[in-house]
C-alpha cells in the first residue's frame, strides 16, 4: 500500500514537473532561457519573441499559441504539443523535436537547422519558406502540409514528396 | 481563321482565370459599387512567404478565383508602400478585410491557408 502510494505521488510530482518560478517569469518578462517548463499547460498563451533558447519544454502543451519569432533554439521539445499554433519566424536550430504534434501549426520560415527531428506531425502544417538543415525527417509525416519553397538542405534525410 | 479563333478563345479565358488586383481603395470602392460587390482588401508585404503563396498558388486556383470573381473586387495593398486606409487592425500580413457598401470592416481573415481551406472560410463569411 505504501508503495502504491509512494508511486501515485512520484507520478503526480512528475506530471507536474515545471518549476512554478519559472513558468512565472515567462509569463512576466515574455523570456525564460533554461527554464524548466516541462509539463507546463501553456494552451492560447503569447510567446511572440520570447527567448526560450536551452528550456525544457518536454512534455508542454502549447496548442494554439502565439509564437512569432520565438527562440526555440537548443530547447528540449520531446513530446510537446504545438497543434494550431502561430509559429511563424520560431527558431528551433539545435532543438530537440522528438514526437512534437505540430498539426495545423503555421512555422511559416521556421528554423529548424541542425534539430533532432524524429516521428514529428507536421500534417497540415504551413512550412512555406522554412529550413531544413542537417534532419532526418525519415520518420516524421507531412501530410496535407504546405512545403511551398521550403528550403531542404542537401543534407537532409527523408525529404517528403 | 481558325487559328485566330482558338488563340483569341484561349486568350479570354487565361484573363478570366487569372484575378485583377486593384491597387487604389477609392477605385476599388467605386468599382465594387458599380458591380454590386464587395470589397476583398488584401494587406501583404513581398517580402512576406505567406501572401507570395497566397497570390502565387491560392489566388491561381481556378476555384478560389471563379468565387472571389463572382463576389469580390480584389484590393491589393502593400504594407510598407501604400498608404493604408484608418481603423483596419491586423495583427500580423496576410490580413483580409471584407468591406460593406460604407467601406467598414463587415469581416476580416488573418493569415493565409491552402486553396480549399481559404474558400472554405470565404464561404463562411456569405
Amino acid at each position: 500500500m505504501k508503495k502504491t502510494l509512494l508511486s501515485m505521488m512520484l507520478c503526480i510530482n512528475l506530471l507536474s514537473a515545471f518549476n512554478a518560478e519559472d513558468l512565472k517569469q515567462l509569463k512576466e518578462d515574455d523570456e525564460c532561457p533554461m527554464c524548466d517548463l516541462s509539463y507546463a499547460d501553456l494552451r492560447g498563451i503569447d510567446l511572440s519573441m520570447s527567448n526560450l533558447r536551452d528550456a525544457n519544454l518536454s512534455h508542454a502543451n502549447l496548442t494554439d499559441i502565439l509564437a512569432h519569432k520565438a527562440d526555440f533554439s537548443h530547447t528540449d521539445l520531446s513530446d510537446a504539443i504545438f497543434e494550431r499554433s502561430n509559429l511563424k519566424g520560431a527558431k528551433f536550430v539545435n532543438a530537440i523535436v522528438k514526437h512534437v504534434n505540430f498539426f495545423e501549426a503555421k512555422l511559416w520560415k521556421g528554423d529548424f537547422s541542425n534539430a533532432v527531428i524524429d516521428r514529428c506531425n507536421f500534417d497540415e502544417s504551413a512550412l512555406g519558406s522554412a529550413v531544413f538543415d542537417k534532419n532526418d525527417l525519415t520518420n516524421s509525416t507531412f501530410k496535407g502540409a504546405i512545403l511551398y519553397k521550403t528550403i531542404f538542405h542537401k543534407n537532409v534525410v527523408g525529404v517528403p514528396k | 481563321m481558325r487559328y485566330l479563333i482558338l488563340i483569341f478563345a484561349l486568350g479570354i479565358s487565361l484573363i478570366a482565370s487569372e484575378l485583377h488586383f486593384e491597387h487604389d481603395f477609392n477605385t476599388a470602392l467605386q468599382k465594387a459599387k458599380n458591380q454590386n460587390k464587395e470589397v476583398m482588401m488584401m494587406y501583404s508585404a513581398p517580402w512576406c512567404p505567406e501572401c507570395n503563396y497566397m497570390k502565387e498558388v491560392v489566388f491561381k486556383n481556378k476555384e478560389v478565383v471563379a468565387y472571389i470573381q463572382k463576389h469580390f473586387v480584389v484590393l491589393s495593398l502593400d504594407v510598407q508602400k501604400d498608404t493604408l486606409p484608418a481603423g483596419f487592425n491586423f495583427p500580423g500580413i496576410p490580413a483580409f478585410f471584407f468591406l460593406d457598401g460604407n467601406a467598414k470592416e463587415k469581416n476580416k481573415i488573418i493569415g493565409g491557408d491552402k486553396a480549399d481551406k481559404f474558400l472554405k472560410s470565404l464561404k463562411a463569411l456569405k
